[in-house]
């Protein structure tokens, strides 16, 4: 095998960053009335700005796949390759701008060019790092010499009033159910890529990946974050009702499940703690720490477990944007390591843990990363 | 790395595998999909009583079977033996106040589960020095701090359950937010020790199985 190194890394945020008090604006305004839990929403994810593909009337400036394809040119910029060199796509969403074809396709459509091998990933969070393995893979055996993992999310345009009103998802009062509202307010616009070749770039930082592992425990949970199914009956999928009737149900909009969120949680940390104590992630041994979370509140209750079980990376190792560009979903952990870069803190040798938890049905992956 | 901090690790996963195996199982299933009935409720107290009764039996054992050289665990084992040896008379009031007979729950016999775990728990706590036992405790705790008042509340809102019917389910998760502190100091009264350190983390292993099968079984 090969070793795959990252040579490139790229990141595209829609319009100008939009403060908390203008967001709103974007996705709109139920029934014509402010959320209440949005600001209290708000409070917990710590968040100041983000970045929407909309504009303040709610009209797409972007498509999703034309963001991501923003995001692999950018990249590819930064590793010094252009269009011509590329001949692996990986691209991750959540929800593409078509339901079928997959995403991949319609990112090379708005790259253009020569044919390209191409995989598409759609899961939540973590259908990143799900492309990145695919990139790594594709590299690692030789099979191409550049490679892209792009992911990339037009979250926003799923929060505009008409996929809620007219739902059961409205009380008599017409307020939103907490499982949707909630996540009106914890996710953003915006796309990320890393270029993977099998040896170093010339002049310049190059990250060797030494391993991503993606873990699934679906096998014992339900779905977490989902949209295709209403709250109370996540088994019967919107498609054996039609999209009208899934529509009035509340089958189509997206939906988070809290009490199970902390479930997730202590699962997710279970995975960890067992990488931990297989060796296959030394604590000690990381120097800088990118964990995607939505919400400043979701870190600080894993933190003391952490530290009784010597699985902490100590805070000062951490490293975040959220404050600045929210939850990007798939792309947040591109869009994180292009920010980490670019602020100077890596030297060479250091090694970076990345950890993209995804509550869609308990996944978690890691990828480790060294500098050269 | 401390020993006690590598036992809590290997103890945090297990756990964490006991949580995803517990989501599996047709009761919880029901509870946390909303199709938990009264019936499914007054079988979990059922179920839970057994063992719940038998917890501070096998942990006052387990203190007879503690040697001099360990006074000090000897005390915390009999001390929690006390504080829990009632617990079972809170189930069989939240029972009655679901509106079910005392009869039936004084009455109903252990399920395939129950008869293992109990059988299990006895026979490790009749070992000299059963020091394994704090990885069976360290999960039937967890349930108590941390599944407890989840599978409570739950069980409230979708059943409209009086306060009176979700008492011992309630109280658990309130009183066991010191259970971490209090288990690394019994923890580290019998740490460092390799084969120790190996047997707390198999029983805990076994348990949690055992644990699971017992939940399985409860049947409405």
């Amino acid at each position: 095998m090969l070793e795959a190194y990252i040579t490139g890394v790229g990141a595209f945020l829609p319009g100008d960053p939009i403060p908390s008090e203008r967001i709103e604006d974007h996705i709109g305004r139920i029934g014509g009335k402010p959320s209440l839990l949005g600001r209290r929403a708000l409070g917990w994810n710590g968040v100041a700005t983000r970045h929407y593909a909309l504009d303040a009337q709610g009209r797409a400036q972007h498509s999703n796949a034309g963001m991501c394809a923003e995001a692999v040119r950018a990249a590819l910029d930064d590793a010094g390759l252009g269009r011509e060199d590329l001949s692996f796509l990986a691209a991750a969403t959540t929800q593409g701008d078509y339901l079928v074809p997959g995403h991949a396709a319609a990112v090379h459509g708005e790259l253009g060019g020569e044919p390209l091998e191409i995989a598409s990933f759609q899961s939540v969070c973590g259908a990143s790092l799900m492309a990145a393995k695919s990139a790594f893979q594709a590299v690692r055996t030789g099979e191409h010499a550049v490679a892209v993992a792009a992911a990339s999310e037009f979250s926003s345009r799923w929060f505009r009033p008409s996929f809620y009103e007219g739902t059961a998802l409205l009380d008599a009062k017409g307020r939103l159910r907490a499982e949707a509202d909630f996540l009106r307010f914890t996710l953003s616009d915006g796309a990320g890529a890393i270029i993977m070749e099998p040896r170093p770039r010339p002049h310049g930082v190059s990250l060797k990946v030494h391993f991503i592992d993606a873990v699934s425990m679906a096998g014992s949970f339900e779905p977490c974050m989902w949209a295709g199914a209403t709250v109370e009956d996540r088994g019967a999928t919107w498609g054996h009702v039609g999209p009208a009737a899934a529509h009035a149900a509340g089958a189509v909009a997206l939906l988070q499940d809290f009490e199970l969120l902390k479930r997730v949680i202590r699962a997710w940390v279970g995975v960890y703690l067992k990488k931990v104590d297989e060796g296959r992630i030394v604590p000690a041994e990381i120097d800088h720490l990118l964990c995607h979370y939505s919400a400043r509140s979701l870190r600080d209750e894993l933190l003391q477990l952490l530290e009784k079980t010597a699985g902490m990376i100590p805070e000062e190792k951490w490293f975040s944007n959220l404050p600045t560009v929210g939850n990007i979903g798939s792309a947040s952990i591109w869009v994180m390591l292009e920010a980490f870069l670019k602020s100077s803190r890596l030297k060479a040798g250091e090694r970076v843990l990345c950890v993209v938890p995804e509550s869609g049905r308990a996944f978690v992956g890691f990828m480790l990363l060294e500098a050269l | 790395m401390s020993e006690v901090a590598d036992v809590l690790r290997r103890l945090a996963v297990v756990f964490a595998e006991f949580e995803g195996r517990l989501e599996q199982t047709p009761l919880i299933r029901k509870l946390t999909r909303g199709r938990f009935t009264l019936e499914d409720y007054r079988a979990f107290l059922v179920g839970l009583r057994q063992q719940v009764k038998d917890g501070a039996l096998w942990m006052s054992r387990a203190a007879s079977n503690v040697d001099e050289a360990h006074l000090e665990l000897r005390s915390h084992l009999m001390r929690h033996a006390v504080v829990e040896h009632r617990d079972f008379r809170l189930l069989e009031a939240d029972y009655l106040g679901t509106g079910g007979e005392l009869a039936e729950i004084q009455g109903a016999e252990k399920n395939i589960g129950s008869e293992a775990l109990s059988a299990w728990m006895f026979h490790e706590a009749s070992k000299a020095n059963p020091f394994g036992l704090l990885g069976a405790m360290w999960i039937i705790e967890g349930l108590g701090s941390i599944k407890a008042a989840e599978w409570g509340r739950l069980a409230q809102s979708r059943l409209a359950l009086p306060d009176t019917a979700v008492r011992f389910l309630l109280y658990h998760g309130e009183n066991d937010v010191s259970h971490m502190a209090e288990f690394e100091e019994m923890l580290a009264l019998v740490l460092p020790d390799a084969q120790v350190s190996a047997r707390i983390v198999r029983t805990a292993q076994v348990t949690a199985r055992l644990y699971a099968l017992q939940i399985e079984e409860i049947a409405a």
